[in-house]
C-alpha cells in the first residue's frame, strides 16, 4: 500500500511541476536558513567545555583596594583577584575542585636556543588539568608538593612538543620559559575551550577559544619573569591595564574557578565566598562592599557578551522565517489537495477509508518534505559558506557537521508531515457524496 | 460589504492562513528592517575625517609591563613628524574606528540640564591630523597641544573642540563657543571650555545600539600619560607618498618602542581608509544579509498569498458566474476580490504590528536594542498592503474574466 501511495505521490508531483517546485523551494529555503543559524548557534552557545563547564563557577567580588572615582558603582561582577586572594580561595578547598587561572602569551624555547614558539597557555594555581578536564597523552600533572615548592615544571601540548622536539613525547625534556628552564612533566592533547571562557572581561570581540598550549604553576612562571597576558587594575595611580608583566603583586589578574555539582554545594560556596570577601572588607582591604557572587560559566559568558547578540538575533530571524515558510507551505498544500477533491471523492466512493486517504496524503507530504530536505542541503552549504566569508570573529564556527546533516533530514521530514496535517484533515473530512458533487 | 465578509467567515481556513502569513511576514519584516537601519547608521554617518587614504594609523602598540613614559612617546611622534612627506602627526589615546580603547562618558552643559553620552579623543594636533573641518572657533594652540596630561586628562580642566551635533544638543541656542562642558555629573568634575566646533567626528563605539549620539565627540589637546595602548596618526602630503611613509612610520615605531613591546602581538600599521573599511565590513555584511532576508520574506509572502487566493477564487468560480449572470460587472468582481484581500491582509497587518511590537519589546529586554520607532509600523503596513494587492491582482483578474455562462454549467 505504501508503495502505491508513493507512486501516486510521485505521479502527482509530475502533474504540476511549478507548484511543486514552489512548495519544495519554500520549504528548503526555510529549513536551510534555520539550519545555518542553528549550526552557528550550536557551535557557540553550547557549553565551552562539554560535561565540565556546566559545573564550573567563577568567583566574583568587588576586590578593589583603592577608591575609583570613574566607576564607584561596580556595575558588573568582576572576576579578577589578587594572587593572594585566589590562593586563599583555592587553599580553602570548599569546593570539589578549584583552580586559579590566568591566560599567558609567552615565548617558548629549547634550552639550546634552536627552536622557539609563541604560545598561549594557562598559568594556574591548583589542579588545573583535573578541574578543566584536560587529558594527558604522556606524563602526569604537577603535584601539590611541586606547586608548594614553586618547582619549574610545565605541561605542554603535543603540537608544541612536536614543534620544539620533533616528537610528541617530550616528558623529561627542558624548555625555556622567560629566564628559567622548566622540566616537561606532561604532554597534553591539544585543548581549547569552545568559546572564550577565561579573561573575558576585557575581551576585544574574540569569540572562539584560543588553544591553550601549556599549563604552568603560576608562582614558578612569575619567578621566571613570565606574567599574565593582561593584568587588570594594579592599585592607585597605576595604568588601567598592563600586559605581559610579571610584576603583578599589586594587581588583580587571576580568576578562581570552582567545580560544584549540586545546588546545595553552590549555595554553600556562595555563602563561603561572601564570608571571605566580607572579612577582607571588614579588615579594611576591600574599600567597597564586596558583593561577592558565584557566577556559572554560561551566565558568565552571557554577562560578558562573549557570543555576539547577532548570533541570537539571526537564529530568531531564521526561526521566524521558517515559521512563515511553514504557514506558506501549509496554505499551498491545502490549495493543492482541495483542488483534487474529485480524485479523493472517487477513492472514497470506491471504499477507501478516511484513514487511507489521510495516509495517502501523508505519504505525499512526506515525499515533498524529503525533496525539500535534499534541496536544503546545498542551500545549507551555501549559507555556511556565506557565513564563513563574513568578516565576523566566529566565521570559523560555520562548519558543516554530520550531526547537522541528520538533523536537517529529520527536520525536513517533520516539517513536511507537520504542515500536511491540516490540509489532509480538511480533505478527508468531507463526506464522499458531497465530494463527488463538488467535483 | 456583507457579501464580502460573509464568505470569509464561512470558509475560514484559506483567509486565516493568508492572515497568519501576512502577520508573520509583517512582524519579521518590521524587525529585520529596523535591524538593517541600525546597521546602516555607522556606514552612512560621515565620520568627519578628511582624506582617509592619506592618513596612516599605527595602533595595537602594547608595552610589556609599565606603559612607556610620555617623553619616549613624544620623542617618537616628533620623529614621525620629521619623516619627509608628513604634514601632521598625533600621539593619541584612542582613535576613530578603533574600538580597542574607548573613552566614553556623560558630559553636561555647565549650568544647564542638557546631558549627553559622548566620546572623548585625547591627543596632540588631532584636528590637523584627522583633517577635521572646523566650522566655528579655532584650533588648539601649540601650548595647549604641548600639555602632558595626568592620565587621560579626564579630570583636568582645559579647552575642548566638539562636534556640531554635540554643540547643538548641549547648547540648543546655538552659542557653544566659550561655554563650559563638565565631564561627569559630580560637583568636582573637570570643566572644559569649548574653543572650536568641527563638522563631524564619529564616535568609536558603534554596536547594536546606534542612536543619534553617534556624532557626539570631543577632542582634548595634550599627550596622555600612564596610558597602556598609545596610538599614532600620521597625515601624508600626497597619496603617492603613502607607501613610503608607511614604511618609515613602521621603522620609526619599531626602533623607538619595539624593544619594549609585548611579544606575540604585533602592532598594526594601515591607512585610516583601510581601517574604516575593515571596521565597517561587518555591518556592511549584516546589511546584505538583512536585506536578503527581508526580500525573501516578502517574496515568500507574495507567493503564498498568490497561491492561496488563486485557489480561493477558483473554488468560487460558479458563484462568480452566478453573480455575473445576475448583472454584476467585471469591475465589480475585480473590486470585490481586491477589497476582500484588503480586509484579510489588513487584519493580518494589525496582528503583525502587535506581534512586531511584542517581539521588539522582548528583544529590548534581552539584548542591547532600542525601541522600534513607530514610523516602522505604518511603513510595514503600507508595504504589506501593496504586496497583498500585487499578489491578488492576477487571481482577481482571472475571477473577473469568468463568463456568466459558467453559472449554467455543471450543476
Amino acid at each position: 500500500m505504501f508503495k502505491y501511495y508513493l507512486r501516486l505521490a510521485l505521479r502527482r508531483c509530475r502533474q504540476n511541476v511549478l507548484m511543486v517546485a514552489l512548495l519544495v523551494l519554500t520549504m528548503a529555503i526555510g529549513i536551510a536558513s534555520t539550519m545555518t543559524a542553528m549550526t552557528i548557534f550550536g557551535a557557540l552557545a553550547g557549553a565551552p567545555l562539554q560535561g565540565i563547564s556546566p559545573h564550573l563557577y567563577v568567583a566574583t567580588m568587588d576586590a578593589r583596594e583603592a577608591l575609583d572615582k570613574d566607576d564607584p558603582d561596580y556595575g558588573q561582577p568582576d572576576s579578577l583577584l589578587k594572587f593572594s586572594d585566589a590562593k586563599a580561595l583555592v587553599d580553602a578547598r570548599h569546593a570539589m575542585q578549584q583552580v586559579a587561572v590566568a591566560v599567558s602569551l609567552t615565548q617558548f624555547g629549547r634550552p639550546d636556543g634552536k627552536q622557539s614558539e609563541q604560545a598561549y597557555g594557562l598559568m594556574a594555581y591548583g589542579p588545573v588539568l583535573q578541574t578543566l578536564g584536560v587529558s594527558l597523552r604522556y606524563g602526569r600533572p604537577w603535584t601539590e608538593a611541586e606547586q608548594a615548592a614553586d618547582a619549574p615544571v610545565v605541561v605542554i601540548d603535543t603540537e608544541v612538543a612536536e614543534k620544539l622536539f620533533g616528537t610528541d613525547n617530550a616528558v623529561g625534556r627542558s624548555v625555556t620559559l622567560g629566564r628559567r628552564s622548566f622540566r616537561v612533566i606532561g604532554v597534553s592533547v591539544p585543548w581549547s575551550t569552545r568559546v572564550r571562557m577565561f579573561d573575558v572581561q576585557k575581551n576585544q570581540g574574540a569569540v572562539l577559544g584560543e588553544k591553550e598550549m601549556f599549563f604552568v604553576p603560576a608562582q614558578a612562571a612569575l619567578d621566571a619573569g613570565v606574567g599574565p597576558l593582561l593584568a587588570g587594575e594594579c592599585g592607585k595611580d597605576a595604568p588601567v591595564a598592563s600586559f605581559q608583566s610579571a610584576a603583578v603583586a599589586q594587581c588583580r589578574w587571576i580568576e578562581t574557578w570552582v567545580r560544584l555539582d549540586t545546588p546545595v554545594a553552590v549555595a554553600a560556596y556562595d555563602r563561603f565566598l561572601d564570608g571571605y570577601a566580607n572579612v577582607q572588607h571588614d579588615a579594611g582591604r576591600f574599600v567597597y562592599a564586596p558583593q561577592a557572587k558565584l557566577v556559572g560559566t554560561q551566565a558568565w559568558l552571557t554577562l560578558n557578551h562573549v557570543v555576539p547578540d547577532d548570533v541570537h538575533l539571526n537564529l530568531m530571524l531564521a526561526g521566524g522565517f521558517l515559521l512563515l515558510c511553514l504557514v506558506n507551505v501549509a496554505g499551498l498544500l491545502a490549495a493543492r489537495f482541495l483542488r483534487r477533491q474529485g480524485d479523493v471523492a472517487i477513492r472514497r466512493a470506491l471504499g477507501a477509508s478516511k484513514r487511507a486517504v489521510f495516509l495517502q496524503h501523508l505519504v505525499e507530504t512526506g515525499v515533498l518534505g524529503l525533496i525539500g530536505g535534499v534541496l536544503a542541503l546545498p542551500l545549507n552549504w551555501l549559507g555556511l559558506w556565506i557565513v564563513r566569508m563574513q568578516p565576523v570573529s566566529y566565521a570559523a564556527a560555520a562548519k558543516f557537521s554530520p550531526g547537522v546533516f541528520g538533523a536537517l533530514f529529520v527536520l525536513s521530514l517533520a516539517v513536511g508531515l507537520l504542515v500536511g496535517i491540516l490540509p489532509e484533515w480538511r480533505v478527508c473530512r468531507l463526506p464522499p457524496a458531497l465530494q463527488i458533487k463538488l467535483g | 460589504m456583507r457579501h464580502i465578509v460573509k464568505p470569509l467567515l464561512r470558509h475560514r481556513m484559506m483567509p486565516l492562513l493568508v492572515l497568519l502569513q501576512v502577520a508573520l511576514a509583517c512582524a519579521i519584516a518590521c524587525n529585520a528592517l529596523f535591524l538593517l537601519q541600525q546597521k546602516l547608521v555607522p556606514i552612512l554617518t560621515p565620520d568627519g575625517v578628511g582624506q582617509p587614504q592619506q592618513l596612516i594609523v599605527a595602533w595595537n602598540i602594547v608595552p610589556r609591563g609599565k606603559p612607556w613614559p610620555v617623553g619616549t612617546l613624544r620623542q617618537t611622534v616628533s620623529e614621525l613628524r620629521a619623516i619627509p612627506g608628513v604634514t601632521a602627526a598625533s600621539l593619541a589615546g584612542s582613535w576613530p574606528m578603533e574600538t580597542m580603547a574607548q573613552m566614553t562618558g556623560t558630559v553636561v552643559a555647565d549650568g544647564k540640564s542638557a546631558k549627553a553620552s559622548a566620546v572623548i579623543y585625547i591627543g596632540d594636533h588631532l584636528r590637523d591630523t584627522l583633517d577635521l573641518k572646523l566650522v566655528d572657533g579655532r584650533d588648539f594652540s601649540p601650548t595647549e597641544d604641548g600639555v602632558v596630561l595626568k592620565g587621560m586628562g579626564i579630570d583636568t580642566d582645559g579647552p575642548t573642540i566638539i562636534t556640531r551635533a554635540l554643540a547643538k544638543h548641549l547648547f540648543p541656542d546655538g552659542h557653544a563657543l566659550g561655554k563650559v562642558i563638565r565631564i561627569g555629573d559630580e560637583a568636582d568634575a573637570a570643566r572644559r571650555t569649548v574653543v572650536g566646533v568641527v563638522a563631524h567626528l564619529m564616535r568609536n563605539k558603534f554596536g547594536q545600539d546606534n542612536r543619534a549620539d553617534i556624532d557626539y565627540s570631543m577632542l582634548f589637546p595634550g599627550a596622555p600619560s600612564n596610558w597602556p595602548v598609545p596610538m599614532f596618526g600620521v597625515r601624508v602630503r600626497a597619496v603617492a607618498e603613502v607607501a613610503g611613509v608607511l614604511k618609515a612610520v613602521k621603522a620609526t615605531v619599531q626602533r623607538e618602542l619595539g624593544p619594549n613591546m609585548i611579544q606575540g602581538i604585533d602592532p598594526a600599521y594601515e591607512t585610516y581608509g583601510d581601517m574604516r573599511k575593515r571596521m565597517l565590513a561587518q555591518p556592511k555584511a549584516a546589511v546584505w544579509l538583512l536585506s536578503g532576508v527581508s526580500l525573501v520574506v516578502l517574496l515568500v509572502a507574495l507567493v503564498g498569498i498568490m497561491g492561496m487566493t488563486g485557489y480561493w477564487v477558483q473554488q468560487r468560480t460558479r458563484q462568480i458566474g452566478i453573480r455575473r449572470a445576475l448583472g454584476a460587472k467585471r469591475s465589480d468582481i475585480l473590486h470585490e476580490i481586491q477589497v476582500e484581500n484588503l480586509l484579510v491582509v489588513g487584519s493580518g497587518i494589525l496582528l503583525g504590528m502587535a506581534l512586531a511590537y511584542a517581539v521588539n519589546l522582548w528583544l529590548m529586554r534581552h539584548y542591547e536594542l532600542s525601541r522600534l520607532p513607530w514610523q516602522y509600523l505604518p511603513l510595514g503596513a503600507v508595504l504589506m498592503l501593496a504586496l497583498g494587492q500585487l499578489a491578488v491582482l492576477s487571481p482577481a483578474l482571472r475571477a473577473a474574466a469568468v463568463p456568466p455562462v459558467v453559472a449554467t454549467r455543471s450543476v
